[in-house]
């Protein structure tokens, strides 16, 4: 707000030779990459088989139509749905001849998109690139009797489900194709499409699925043939395997089971006779068995009645129950009681003497030695497969790494105990790690034994880069100061999900004089998937508890006093967030100059949740932010109303998008797609500003007073009667509409920042010595979920 | 007493609040337009209207600048002729038709164009800066009460079941879709016409309501109360108006005459029961009358709710067999400062329509209030 923005500040470098994309195929993928493109900004044509009836293009609007109601949502925000125009293969092919990239996405035959590929090829214009989404067919037989120039132009692109949030694209080129075509979409996928590019070669599933299909046949076989549970399995190979907590089963409901018997015998045709695969797969087998007869049940998963779990509905509560692999029987899920869930190590976990030990060992030792075999089939870059089951199967850490984690020798002297093959990688390490760091440098085991640094897409670091050798400029248990060079600093939050506490207070406070030591600009930035999921609400309740008042007020004042510090330094301030940024994270973030926002943020004000109201400044700027809004009904109401609405509901935007709609981010503020962007063009648009920056002035504003207060208890007296608002909900709206209406003030006098903060803190305290907001503290600390009270 | 008579009425179509029809039109051009065309029907001299009192409940924004001068322009009437707003919620443009009855037994003119409007999608009902009297507030008047709020009130005065509201809902539904099937709003409505955009048929009115349908609706203003958007009035987009003029003057201009001005009465009453308004209003008017609700053979009764109207209807003794026979706000809408001139006109179009001899149009009004008029065949 109102703070002097340098023109010409650099957005990222986007692909612009791509300008218009058209997607052929509205299923699940082709559709939903359409809708990224379009997340992109960038307009799309998509195209499927005409229908019977009057609207020909029945099949593609059906697709708009429920990804408009999918959950998660394929769309950043509804208006994105606009950039795409729909249409069919039979009469609108000619809409393909302004395309800049035609991405195929039809049905898996090879005949019929042969057909479509030599009806597009005389149309589609010169230079323009043609890949196929396709997961199981190799490249070579695709562009098999397609023209010289197609064969020039085509790639595979291939997209993980779903597009907008599975950040793995695979792009494979075959020896004909243009290596600029290659590198256009590379960065148009990078940059535009946010995606993280692995470079495949044209083998049987490229590399993900060929190591994702392959772990999930051994993961399940393995619990089956060691007798353990549904509960017990996942508990093992969810968060102690370093895969996402859902495991193995809860995978396999999330794809959805009715997937795995095609997908795992497509593999199997495709891949060698003498492929490890065909080992851990039997179509007869009793995984395989087992499968077939829950699809024949109607088990397909969480889009069917349910799969290894289902939810039921016995009086009104939902029970999450689990199948018995045994009895093929469904009841309340248990925990797992495995002594080894409980390693925090992953040697220590596949040597534990428990079955899940062994459960532990079998699966990573397989699927671990099948990976170091497949190079250098599938590629010669060990880091780029740790990428694509990073990226593209939500690993927390890649195959390779896991192998450093167990640490080479030792895991190649257990698969030798065992009498199980030691893959040549491996062998020819010679104990030597995969990965090592060198300087500020993270090396790469190379085929020929030495090291390379691992490359980067330029514009692509996180913090952990700029980190690596060297020392913060300040630093405590909760956050640092980095120096970024160029004169531009990074605060960075380190606490237990970043929540905001006394020391990330302080350190704010340290930041704001920044300058003082040499800097020019500051970024408000960290690597954590989760900006900062609030204020530490324990912290709170414990003071409470102890009815410490008057530290809980010194603490709010200092918190608003940091923040407006930020505002007010001498120097452009940059917020630059990912994931979620709620309560205390969203208002940090509301006192920067300008924000670069991952276009996966999630902000919102969600303090009433726990039966506060925002009060380190969030109500105060969110109202500013209406009140200064061009272009709405005169009168302050309409933004005490607005400001109201979003605090009161605890609205948090589901994409930097739509921040914007919420005034959490301003129009001028940025969006980079690829997260691993996301620093360099903070970094990029604090240097822009620091050129004649000057801090912005202190608003003051015009209220209403008690009157507007009145008027907006008559609103929550409405809610509350008719249901939609608890007891509680009406005494914190109230509290909060106090603030929003400018407490005792008259429409004639001015109301300043302080005086708004002052108001925020008098609802702070009236609340937290409610007992009905302890509750609500103690329930959201208890459930992670908010109380109605 | 000078004979006041109303020589013509005409309404837009009545559609729903932000999804309807209407909503892309400005309430002023809306009412324009069938002021317009109420002129052009009646045949009306424009140089001898007196002034266009125009109702409005929320007069600001699209409905500021006093609406009723703008809507003279709007219309291409003279600009000889003047424009002035009234407001008495949804008893507005009634107030209208009272006022201009009043001036002409002033002797300050001959003949008016009685108006109301309301965009409830355009201009929000409370309007955009509401900014009540905290000390009233506070001091626990129920003056600012939520409409809803004072027919759960009612419903549980007069012990109304929610069953009961929505019969009396599912009947107006019916009535209305009869009415229309039979042209019984052909003469009165006015398409309204704005670019490519033309409306003409009312937006609310359900053929298919129904207990079983209405069942399923959650209450709408109390978690434990039996109200619910369906046995509520919908918020509506919509202008209505008359010409009221001397019984003298239509015969002299040979203009129609649907029905004579007997007597009117405005009456206050609880807020919190606002909605019972009617009951008092109705037996001013009918004493000023000299009429007893036995003579009564035709009556509008505003519905604002189910739960409103049965409550007037048992306090008061109605007929329901002689109430809303074209159906009522419930299924035709509710646009707060057109109402008042569309139950009377309609009161008077079914006197003469059905030829009868009395007929009665009343309303109740937020802040708890009632209005009421008695008409009299003019052949009679």
């Amino acid at each position: 707000m109102g703070k002097s923005v340098t023109s010409g500040v650099s957005e990222p470098a986007n692909d612009s030779t791509i300008k218009k994309v058209a997607v052929l195929g509205s299923g699940v993928m082709g559709g939903a990459i359409a809708a990224h493109v379009a997340n992109a900004g960038v307009p799309v044509v998509l195209l499927d088989i005409p229908a019977d009836g009057d609207n020909r293009n029945k099949i593609a609007d059906g697709a708009i139509a429920r990804m408009q109601k999918t959950n998660p949502a394929p769309f950043m925000a509804p208006e994105a749905a606009k950039l795409i125009t729909t249409g069919n293969l039979d009469d609108d092919l000619e809409r393909l001849s302004d395309a800049d990239w035609i991405c195929e996405a039809i049905v898996e035959k090879l005949d019929i998109k042969h057909e479509l590929y030599r009806k597009i090829d005389p149309i589609r214009k010169r230079g323009s690139i043609v890949s196929s989404n396709t997961s199981t067919i190799p490249l070579h037989r695709l562009i098999d009797g397609q023209s010289d120039q197609f064969a020039a132009d085509f790639l595979i692109t291939h997209f993980f489900n779903p597009p907008r949030y599975m950040r793995l694209l695979e792009i494979v080129a075959g020896t004909t194709t243009r290596a600029k075509a290659e590198a256009q979409i590379s960065t148009f996928g990078n940059v535009n499409l946010g995606k993280d590019i692995v470079h495949c070669r044209d083998t049987p599933g490229f590399i993900a699925n060929r190591i994702g299909i392959y772990w999930m046949t051994v993961a399940m076989g393995e619990a089956l043939d060691l007798g353990l549970s549904v509960e017990e399995a996942d508990s093992i190979v969810g968060r102690p395997m370093g895969i996402p907590k859902t495991g193995i089963f809860g995978l396999a409901d999330l794809t959805g089971i009715d997937l795995s018997p095609h997908v795992m015998r497509s593999m199997a045709e495709l891949l060698p006779a003498d492929d490890p695969f065909q080992k851990v797969y039997d179509e007869q087998g009793r995984l395989a068995t087992l499968i077939q007869t829950m699809i024949n049940d109607g088990y397909t998963g969480r889009k069917g009645k349910g799969g290894f779990y289902r939810l039921s509905k016995t009086d009104g509560k939902r029970i999450k129950e689990s199948r018995n692999l045994e009895s093929g029987e469904y009841g309340p899920a248990g925990k797992s009681h495995l002594e080894s869930a409980k390693a925090r190590k992953l040697r220590a976990l596949v040597s534990h003497p428990d079955r899940g030990g062994t459960y532990a060992w079998r699966v990573l030792a397989q699927t671990l030695s099948y990976v170091a075999s497949l190079v250098p089939e599938i590629t010669d870059d060990i880091a780029s497969v740790d990428r694509a089951m990073k990226s593209g199967y939500a690993w927390k850490s890649g195959p390779f790494e896991k192998i450093d984690q167990l640490g080479v020798h030792w895991f190649v002297d257990r698969l030798a105990a065992d009498g199980m093959p030691i893959p040549p990688l491996l062998s020819q390490a010679n104990g030597k790690p995969l990965y090592r760091e060198e300087g500020s440098q993270i090396q790469v085991r190379t085929l020929d034994g030495g090291y390379q640094r691992i490359a980067q897409p330029q514009g692509a670091m996180r913090l952990s880069d700029y980190k690596r050798a060297r020392d913060p400029v300040a630093a405590n248990a909760s956050a640092s100061i980095w120096n970024l060079d160029d004169g531009v600093a990074c605060l960075e939050f380190h606490s237990k999900m970043n929540a905001i506490d006394p020391q990330i207070i302080a350190m704010v406070r340290e930041a704001a004089k920044i300058d003082k030591k040499g800097f020019k600009a500051l970024i408000v930035y960290n690597d954590g998937s989760n900006f900062s999921v609030g204020a530490n609400i324990g912290l709170a309740l414990f003071a409470a508890n102890a009815a410490m008042w008057p530290l809980i007020e010194q603490n709010t004042k200092e918190g608003q006093d940091a923040f407006l510090g930020l505002k007010y330094a001498p120097f452009p301030v940059v917020g630059a967030p990912s994931g979620m940024a709620l309560g205390g994270g969203c208002e940090v973030l509301l006192h920067c100059d300008v924000i670069q926002a991952h276009a996966e943020s999630y902000l919102g004000l969600v303090e009433v949740g726990v039966g506060f109201v925002p009060s380190w400044g969030g109500t105060k700027e969110v109202l500013l932010r209406n009140l200064a809004k061009e272009k709405r009904p005169g009168g302050a109401m309409p933004a005490i109303s607005a400001t109201f609405e979003t605090i009161s509901l605890a609205k948090v935007s589901r994409s930097a998008r739509e921040a914007k709609k919420l005034l959490y981010l301003s129009e001028t503020d940025g969006i980079t797609m690829n997260r691993d962007r996301l620093l360099v063009d903070a970094k990029n648009r604090a240097l822009a500003m620091i050129a004649g920056y000057a801090p912005p002035e202190k608003p003051e504003v015009s209220l209403p007073g008690a009157t507007a207060r009145v008027a907006l208890e008559m609103t929550v007296n409405g809610f509350v009667a008719n249901g939609r608002a608890t007891h509680h909900d009406g005494t914190v709206t109230k509290a909060l509409a106090r603030v929003v209406s400018g407490g005792d003030t008259d429409i004639v006098d001015r109301v300043t920042e302080k005086d708004l903060l002052a108001l925020e803190r008098e609802a702070q305290m009236s609340l937290i010595k409610t007992s009905a907001t302890l509750d609500r503290l103690e329930h959201m600390l208890e459930t992670g979920k908010p109380l109605r009270n | 007493m000078i004979n006041v008579v109303i020589s013509g009425y005409a309404r837009s179509p009545f559609t729903l609040a932000h999804k309807g029809a209407l909503a892309r039109v400005r309430p002023d051009e809306m009412v324009g337009q069938v002021i317009k065309a109420l002129v052009e029907r009646t045949g009306v001299e424009p140089e001898d209207i007196e002034d266009v009192i125009m109702g409005c409940a929320f007069p600001e924004g699209e409905q500021g600048f006093n609406l009723g001068r703008i809507a003279v322009f709007l219309a291409g009437l003279p600009q000889s002729v003047a424009g002035t707003t009234v407001n008495r919620f949804c008893g507005s443009s009634m107030q209208s038709i009272h006022m201009a009855a009043g001036a002409i037994q002033l002797d300050a003119g001959e003949a008016f164009i009685c108006a109301g409007a309301e965009s409830m999608t355009r201009v929000p009902m409370t309007g955009f800066n509401p900014a009540p009297h905290p000390g009233l507030y506070e001091s626990g008047t129920d003056v600012y009460i939520s409409m809803g709020q004072t027919a759960e009130n009612l419903a549980n005065k007069y012990d109304i079941s929610r069953e009961s509201q929505q019969a009396f809902a599912v009947a107006s539904h019916q009535k209305a879709a009869s009415a229309r099937a039979n042209g019984g709003f052909a003469d009165e409505i006015v398409p309204i016409i704005v670019g490519n955009l033309r409306v003409e048929t009312d937006g609310g009115i359900r053929e298919d309501s129904s207990q079983e349908v209405l069942d399923t609706l959650e209450p709408a203003f109390d978690k434990t109360g039996t109200v619910t958007a369906g046995t509520s009035s919908p918020l509506t987009d919509g202008a209505a108006a008359v010409l009221i003029c001397t019984e003298d003057y239509a015969d002299r201009k040979g203009l129609p005459k649907l029905a004579r001005i007997k007597s009117v009465g405005v009456s206050g009453c609880a807020p919190e029961i606002m909605g019972i308004g009617p009951v008092a209003a109705t037996a001013k008017a009918l004493s000023r009358a000299r009429l007893e609700m036995k003579d009564i053979d035709v009556v509008e009764l505003n519905e604002a709710f189910s739960a409103q109207a049965l409550a007037v209807i048992k306090e008061a003794k109605f007929d329901e067999k002689k109430i809303n026979l074209d159906g009522g706000a419930i299924a035709l809408g509710h646009p707060l400062g057109a109402t008042g001139a569309r139950i009377t006109g309609k009161a008077a179009s079914l006197l003469h329509r059905e030829g009868a001899k009395f007929a009665l149009a009343t309303q109740c009004i937020g802040g708890g209030q009632g209005i009421a008029t008695v008409l009299e065949a003019c052949d009679g």
